[in-house]
Parts: C-alpha cells; structure tokens; sequence
C-alpha cells in the first residue's frame, strides 16, 4: 500500500461529500490498515450465531408441532401450538416430567450448596487464616475432588452401596451380608453427598481467594477499639465475606441445574429424576417439543441464578475492600489444636479422594467386590481376550479398540475445541483492548460471555434442535465432530474470553503500538509481539478448557452418537449395560488424563488452578 | 524535517464532550513543543492523533505537504508509515526481549543490514549511556534504565519526530531533574522536532521552545514558555502555570477593590471590563511599615496566617479581608500568624482578566512602561 495521496495541505479542496459520509468514507481507510475492527465484528456475528441461534432453535421448537406429533396435537407439522407447554406444565405427565424433577432439582440443588459451603467454608478457613498442620500440602490436595469427572463419585458410591434393586454387580456392604437400604443406595441422599464432594473445592477457592485479600488491619482496627474475637468476626469479617459467600453458593447452584452423571447413575434406579436427566429421557424418547420446553425453562433458572449473582455483587460492591498493597494476612495460632484441624481437613481429603478412587481401582481388579482373597482378584475387566458374561463389550478394557477409539475421539474433539477456545479467547482479548470503548468491543465482551448463562445441558438441548436438521446454507451437523467441537468451543468460551481479555488487559496496547511506531506491521507485530509475550495466557487458554471438556459429560452425552464415542460417554455407556467395574475403570483413564493435564500446566506455565474455575 | 500541522482537528469518543476540540496547531521544523495542561484536556490524545494511534473525528494532520490524516479527503496514513518516534508513559519495553533486541527491533523491521544495525544500536546504547545493561531483561532493569532504553529505542531508528508521552513521569524527583537536562541536550545535540506531552508546568517552562497549553480539549494559549509566564492568556493558564500559582482576586473580593481602587489612581483606561486580577506570588514584596505606595507601586496590609518555609524560600499565607494570598519572598520571614505585614506590588505585575478570564492588554500598560523607562534614562 502506497502512501495515500498527498496533496498539499494549504489548498483542501472543495469537498461536494456531506459531513457524515466523509467520516465514513475516513473510517473505512483507516479500518482497511487496522484488522482490530474487521476481526471483531467477524466474531461478534460468528457468536452471535452460535449462541442466539440455537437459543431461538429451542424457543421455535417449543413453541411449533413437531413432525410426528399431528395426530397428538391436531395440527400441522410446523403450526403454532401450545400443546408441549401444556404436557409439559399441566398434563398427567407433567409431574413426572418437569414438576417432580422441579422439586428434586431445588432439594440436590440446596442440599449440595449446603454442603459444599460448610466443607469448603471450613476448608477456606482452616487453609487461609489458621497454622493448620500441613497446610501447603492440603491446599493443593483439596482441590484435586474439583479435577476428578464429577460423577466419579457416584460410581465409587454404587460400588460401595449398591443393592439387589439395580442389575449387575452389588456394592461392597452388601456383598458381605449388609444389606442397604434404597434411600442410601440411591436418590436424593448420595446424590447430594456425591455432589457436595465434588463441589466444594469450588467454595474452598473462591471464599479462599476472598479470605487471602481480607486486609486483617480491618479486623485489627475493630479489636483496638475494644471489639471480642467473636464481635469481629460476626461484625467485620463475615459481612465482609458476604460477597463471595453469595457468589459461590449461587454458583454452585447453577452447576448443579446443569449436572447430569451423578443424578443419572444414582437416581435412575429409584425413578429419581432431575431437570438434566428429565430432559435426557425426553431426548432419547424423541421428544424435540417436550425436550425444548424443559430446555427453556434450564436457561431461564440458569440466567435467573447469573443475574441474581451480578445484582448481588453489584449491591455488595460497596463494601467489597480488595485490600491491595496493604493487606495483611493475620493467622490464627491453633496450638495443640493444629494437628486437630488437620486432622479434620486430612479426613475431608480422604473422604473425598482417597476412597472414591481406591475403590473404583479395587472394584476394576476383583470379581466379587470387598472379597480380599488371593483368588477373587483378576485383571481380566482390563486385559482379557474375551469376557463371556459381558456381551456388550466382550473383552478386557485395554484389548479391542473401543478405549483407544473413545481416547482418540477425545483427545481430538476436546484438543481442537481447547485450541479454538483458547485462540479466540485471545483473539477477543486482543479486539476488546485494541479497540477499547467502541461498541464492537463492548458487544464482543458481552457475547462472548453469553454461553455461561445457559447450563451446558440445555446449551446441548439447544444445539441439537439448531441442528439436527439442514438449515439454509448450514448442513444437519448432528452426528458429526464438528457439532461437538463447536459445543465444546462455544460452551468454554466464557472462561476463555475472560482470561484472553484480562491477559491483554494486563499487557495494554503499548507494547504493540511501540511495534507499530517503529514501523512494524500488524502480522509482525502480532507475530513477534503479542504472540511471544501473551504464551503463557495462550497455553494455560488452551489447556484449561482442555481439562474441563476431556471431564465433560452433560454437554455432549446428547451430541455423541456410535460414530463419536469419547471417553465419558463409553463409561456411561458401559454403566447402562451394568458392566460397573469397566466403566470405573474408564472414569479412572480420565481422571488420570485431567490429572496430568493438570500437573503438567502447572509445572509449565507456573499457574495456579484458582484462575482456572472453568468447570 | 518539515512542520507539523493540526488544522480544525477534532476528536469525539462517540459520548461526552469532545476529546479535543477544532485544535489548530503548528509545531515549527526543530521546535521542542510542550503539550501543557491538566489530565484530561486532550494533550495524550492530540499526541497519539500526530503518531497515528487515535484517528480524527474532523481535521487534517500534515506533515510538510505530505498529508497523514485528512477526514476531508479521505486520506489516513497508519502509523507504522509515518516514521515517528514515540515513548510511552510506561515506557513499554516488550519483556520478552532484551535491551540490544528491544533498541533493534524497529531496524529489523526495516530490514536494515546486520552489520549497520549493530552500529547504530550500539550508538544509540552508548548515547543514552546503557550499553552496559545491552544484554539485560527489561525487568532487571531500574525505572531510569528503563527510560533510557525507551528512548534508544526511539532514537535507533531516526524518526523524522520525536513524540513523548509524560515520559519523565514515573521517575523520582532526582531522576526527572538528570532526564530533563538530558532531553534538553538530546533536542539540541540532534535538532529533532521533539513533540512533549506533560501535566507538569515546570518540565514545561524548562524544556520547551514552545508550549502549548490545553483544556477541556480546547487550546488556551500557543507561546514561548516565559510568554506563557508572563503574559498568561486566560485565568486558566495563569493559574495553571508557576508555583504557588498566581492569586487571582475577583473585582468584588476585598483584594479586588483594593486593586481596583488603586488602578483607578493609575488612570489605567477601561477599568470597567476588568473582571479579575491577578498577581504573583513571587512579585509581592514584603516592605517596612512606613513604606508609602505611589502611582507605579500598589501598597497595602495583610495578616499572617502560616508562615510555610521551603529552604530556598518563604511561602507565606496571608489575608486581605476574606481574600485569601499567597506571597513568595527569599528574603527570611520573622513573622508569626496573626501579625500584620506591608505588601508592595509593581503596577506592571498586575495582571487584568476580563469577565470571560481573557487577557486585557490595556493601553495604559504601554504607556507606564514607556514612562518607567525615561524616568530610568533620566
């Protein structure tokens, strides 16, 4: 590109163009040299398709009779109707398809928060403001519940707890005469422990965090002025951690609308069904009507709980004190009572780890589960050359290619969604800050943070009403990888643009305008400017996501046909057809893969796992 | 290295007021140009307009007869053809590189030979005295080690204009001092146009060749930094530059009656627009009790409120009626608060605002200086 004319400034000449269409025609040369604009306004409308669309999808199917419903309804295929609302909300079905599972959903849903408030309010305390015996060791053992598939602990819990009622292998108590009974075997009881478990590191970083930058000069003033231990910490210390307390009790709330393996291996038995595995069921009935009201009523809960959240914060903003440079971090002396308390924290660990996983290892390499004796042990759900009384899966985990064909799939559909997800999570850093205050930057921020307002499920829900079916240019995608990249790409996109944005932030335009000075172009500078400085942001964007989707289950279990079985979706499987102890042995590859994944990032790049809450 | 001009250049955010507002301004080939005035008031943005970071919402940008921005004509050239040298606030060294890569950059980019890069490199390194610390990270680096290499970056590359953005700004008092004279030496050691965005008046004054004072993005006053002292244009610029800044009276405080009643003997011609007056600090005198005024002299009392030494100087805080003053005088102060000092101040260091705090150049001033000098002839 040659320097654009260059008349002399003395004599402008007479310009016929109105005002506005000069600016506009100005513009356009400078957007031509500035690839910020045009990049952010190809994603904002790439986005916004991927994220509205589906959303409509959902809302039309609701709303429209479904081919095959016209004798159900009296109307034409494609007819408005109010007939899905009716059955879903007011037929004989509608309790056991939306009212019952309402009611199951708020009671898990109160009984996790709950719990995963107390286990890791009582975590983030110890942890943060006490000389709790093995306090660095524990920080970093009680987040590991957090990266193990949350429905590891169902698994380890059938196989402790298990009875006659469902098929297959019976638990351990039960194999050794203890009979037990349904409500601990299955429903609402263990699905609120096996949750609660999972959930509360959750708690433990978010109130942790918040504990870590409470300025204890707070406290100290209140204790100068005369103030108990107990007065400050009922009138300073917990109304100041009211914030983060709200925050993560509704953000565990809305996990669980989303939550589907735990209620589906634990409540099936027992007919215990909540929203997620009610609108499972419809889905595999072939329900697309029933299917997008019970979808939409998951977004409206799950924006509702967001904003909920926002308004709260936004309230509590007034006395959120970041202390910054002055904090202080005051640590209670426990004495004697620090082995105590670590004790406590250690059997939190134990409970919550330990067991689950050493059970699920011990059910894969016994015959008859809790029968210690030489000959009851076998490797043969691993490596036998044919299993006779299984068969569906005929042969030992590691012989065939169902593993390695479900690793395989996994590894490249979640590879390719992390990477997508990580450079655009960049690239919307990068436009955000570039173009700082413009309304393209604006719309891109918030589109972009869209998808954390709809529970994964429903997100999936919605994707495959969008397309199941070909739709103007866009073919019928269902069934195929690209659906489940998009999905997975899309659905972590929130905690990726959030970290792309705050990296950029955090590096500011002027590295790459001193680039530009100098007489760089955009390609070069973002090759050999923001590229190099930005690896660490691009990796832990790459990787973290990667963890998060290689555990994901409720997103894709309704996208992933025979043709794209992953590694979540086979131990499911695997579980329907009650062979238990392969399908712990497959949860137990994944969580070794998140676990690697993990400790590899961590030994690399230096982050924490507190920045990396992506669920 | 040709002029540069702004001519009706505008700037808008989309909300609020604007940015900068119909700025018509030159920046004369070799001039150090100061961009003077409060956060705020446009100076950053009109500078990052110049290197072609901001773009105008109206206006024209030239540089000679090549035209960089013109809204009218449609023109924009991008930044990185436009050969200028701009150091950031912060400096922004890229942490990735070392200080030889960092200075280097630019050069690489115009893919200038190997042999010649090392050498200009290596000359701005030593003339910005760190070629010590070439091998370096910029994070091991102190904040004026820092600067320095900032500006070799700039200078490595031979801009045709040398932008800088309150570049002294994040440096101690000692080091600002050092970096200022080094400034002033680099500009007349390599006779840049050096364009210089400041909110502090004294770097201004001690700089500059020009200085141009800003606010609400509107340009006050375009002048050599002593005119700018002594001929304020506005009660904005008069207050914005000196320290303690220049008291201001209105004509209706009990300062401004005095002055005026005082005025009024020195028959100064259209007295009525004189909305405000100002003078000073430093052109109060402190005299004996007897000290009588006369018609050059304006003589009156004034209370002690503080006595503030400052080392070299006094600053001292008096009042006039409910008029507030500060007064500035090397001479030692034995005064405490609530004694009663006699002031002087010189007829021509009164300074007239009219009701809009513009300037009023009344023909009197002339005359009374003429005056002074033949009675100093004779």
């Amino acid at each position: 590109m040659a320097i654009t004319d260059a008349r002399p400034s003395t004599a402008p000449p007479p310009d016929p163009l109105p005002r506005r269409t000069r600016r506009w025609r100005y513009r356009l040369s400078v957007a031509l040299h500035e690839p910020t604009l045009l990049i952010g306004i190809v994603l904002t409308v790439i986005l916004l398709y991927l994220v509205i669309a589906p959303l409509v999808a959902v809302l039309s199917d609701a709303a429209r009779v479904q081919f095959g419903d016209q004798p159900k309804t009296g109307q034409q295929a494609g007819e408005l109707t109010s007939y899905y609302l009716w059955r879903v909300f007011r037929s004989q079905v509608s309790s056991i398809v939306f009212w019952h599972p309402l009611l199951n959903t708020l009671i898990v849903a109160v009984g996790v928060t709950a719990l995963a408030l107390l286990l890791g309010g009582l975590s983030a305390f110890l942890l943060t403001r006490t000389d709790i015996a093995g306090r660095k060791w524990l920080s970093t053992a009680l987040v590991v519940p957090y990266m193990l598939p949350s429905w590891t602990f169902a698994l380890a819990w059938l196989a402790l707890f298990k009875n006659e009622r469902s098929g297959g292998q019976v638990g351990i108590l039960e194999a050794r005469g203890i009979s037990t009974p349904n409500w601990l075997a299955y429903g609402a009881v263990p699905i609120i422990i096996c949750l609660g478990m999972h959930y509360f590191p959750f708690v433990l970083l978010l109130f942790g965090n918040a504990l870590r930058r409470l300025d204890s000069q707070l406290e100290d003033s209140a204790r100068i002025l005369g103030a108990r231990r107990s007065t400050v910490l009922g009138r300073i210390t917990l109304p100041l951690m009211l914030p983060s307390l709200s925050s993560s009790t509704l953000l565990v709330f809305g996990r669980i609308l989303g939550t589907f393996g735990t209620p589906y291996i634990l409540g099936l038995p027992v007919d215990f069904n909540l929203l997620s595995t009610s609108l499972f069921a419809s889905v595999r009935n072939h329900e697309p009507g029933i299917t997008a009201v019970i979808a939409t009523v998951i977004v409206v809960i799950g924006v509702a709980v967001v904003v909920a959240d926002a308004r709260l914060l936004r309230e509590q903003r007034r006395f959120v004190t970041v202390g910054g440079k002055g904090a202080m971090n005051r640590i209670i002396e426990l004495g004697r009572w620090r082995w105590v308390a670590g004790g406590v924290a250690l059997s939190i660990f134990v409970f919550s780890v330990a067991v689950p996983v050493l059970t699920l290892a011990l059910s894969t390499v016994t015959t008859t589960p809790g029968v210690f004796s030489a000959d009851n042990f076998t490797l043969k759900y691993w490596l036998a050359k044919s299993l006779p009384d299984a068969p569906g899966f005929p042969h030992g985990l590691l012989r065939g290619t169902e593993l390695l064909d479900a690793a395989w799939n996994s590894l490249r559909i979640v590879g390719l969604a992390a990477l997508i997800c990580g450079l655009v999570g960049l690239l919307i850093g990068y436009v955000v800050v570039r173009s700082d205050g413009s309304r393209v930057a604006t719309t891109l921020r918030q589109v972009s943070f869209l998808p954390y307002l709809v529970p994964g499920i429903a997100f999936a829900a919605a994707f495959l009403s969008l397309f199941a079916v070909r739709r103007g240019p866009v073919p019928a995608l269902y069934g195929s990888i690209t659906l489940l990249v998009i999905v997975l790409a899309v659905t972590h996109l929130p905690y990726a643009s959030r970290s792309g944005i705050s990296a950029m932030t955090q590096l500011g335009r002027e590295p790459e305008e001193a680039a530009q000075i100098t007489g760089a172009g955009w390609l070069t500078r973002v090759r050999t400017v923001v590229i190099p400085i930005q690896r660490g942001s691009l990796v832990t964007g790459i990787v973290l996501p990667f963890i998060s989707g290689i555990k994901e289950l409720s997103i894709v279990i309704m996208l992933t046909t025979t043709g794209t079985q992953l590694l979540t979706t086979l131990s499911i499987n695997l579980i329907d057809f009650a062979y238990d102890q392969m399908a712990n042995a497959v949860v137990l590859v994944i969580a070794l893969v998140a676990f690697l994944a993990t400790y590899l990032t961590q030994r690399l790049t230096r982050t924490s796992l507190a920045s990396g809450l992506g669920g | 290295m040709p002029t540069i001009a702004l001519q009706s250049v505008s700037k808008s955010y989309g909300v609020g007021p604007l940015a900068v507002d119909d700025l018509d301004l030159t920046i004369p080939d070799g001039s150090f140009t100061c961009l003077l005035g409060p956060s705020g008031c446009g100076k950053t943005t009109t500078l990052r307009m110049i290197a072609g970071l901001e773009h105008p919402t109206e206006g024209s940008i030239t540089v000679g007869d090549r035209v960089l921005d013109s809204v009218a004509q449609g023109t924009f050239v991008p930044t990185e053809r436009r050969g200028m040298g701009l150091v950031f606030q912060n400096y922004a060294l890229w942490p990735h590189l070392t200080v030889r890569r960092n200075v280097e950059f630019g050069l690489r980019v115009q893919k200038v030979p190997a042999a010649e890069r090392k050498a200009r490199v290596d000359a701005a390194l030593e003339m910005m005295q760190i070629d010590r610390a070439a091998d370096r990270y910029p994070s091991q680096l102190s904040g004026g080690q820092q600067q320095r290499v900032s500006l070799a970056r700039m200078l490595a590359v031979n801009p045709s204009v040398l932008l800088l953005d309150e570049p002294l700004s994040n440096l101690d008092a000692t080091l600002r001092l050092e970096m200022r004279a080094e400034l002033k030496r680099l500009h007349e050691e390599t006779g840049h146009t050096i364009v210089f965005v400041t909110h502090d008046q004294l770097e201004a004054m001690t700089m500059a060749t020009q200085v141009a004072v800003m606010k609400d993005g509107v340009l006050q006053q375009l002048a050599p930094p002593m005119d700018v002292y002594h001929r304020p244009a506005n009660t904005f610029v008069a207050a914005f530059v000196g320290s303690p800044p220049m008291n201001l009276a209105a004509c209706d405080s009990s300062l401004g009656e005095l002055a005026q009643r005082y005025l009024a003997l020195t028959q100064t011609s259209a007295l009525d627009a004189v909305a405000t007056i100002g003078v000073r600090p430093e052109a109060v005198r402190l005299v004996e009790p007897g000290h009588l005024g006369s018609e050059k002299e304006w003589v009156f009392e004034a209370r002690v409120r503080a006595v503030l030494p400052t080392g070299a100087a006094w600053t001292v805080s008096v009042t006039v009626g409910s008029t507030d003053l500060y007064l500035v005088t090397t001479d030692e102060v034995g005064a405490t608060s609530g004694d009663v000092l006699r002031c002087a101040v010189k007829r021509k260091a009164l300074h007239l605002f009219d009701a809009e705090g513009n300037r009023l150049d009344l023909g009197t001033d002339r005359e009374l200086e003429r005056n002074e000098a033949v009675q100093w002839i004779s």
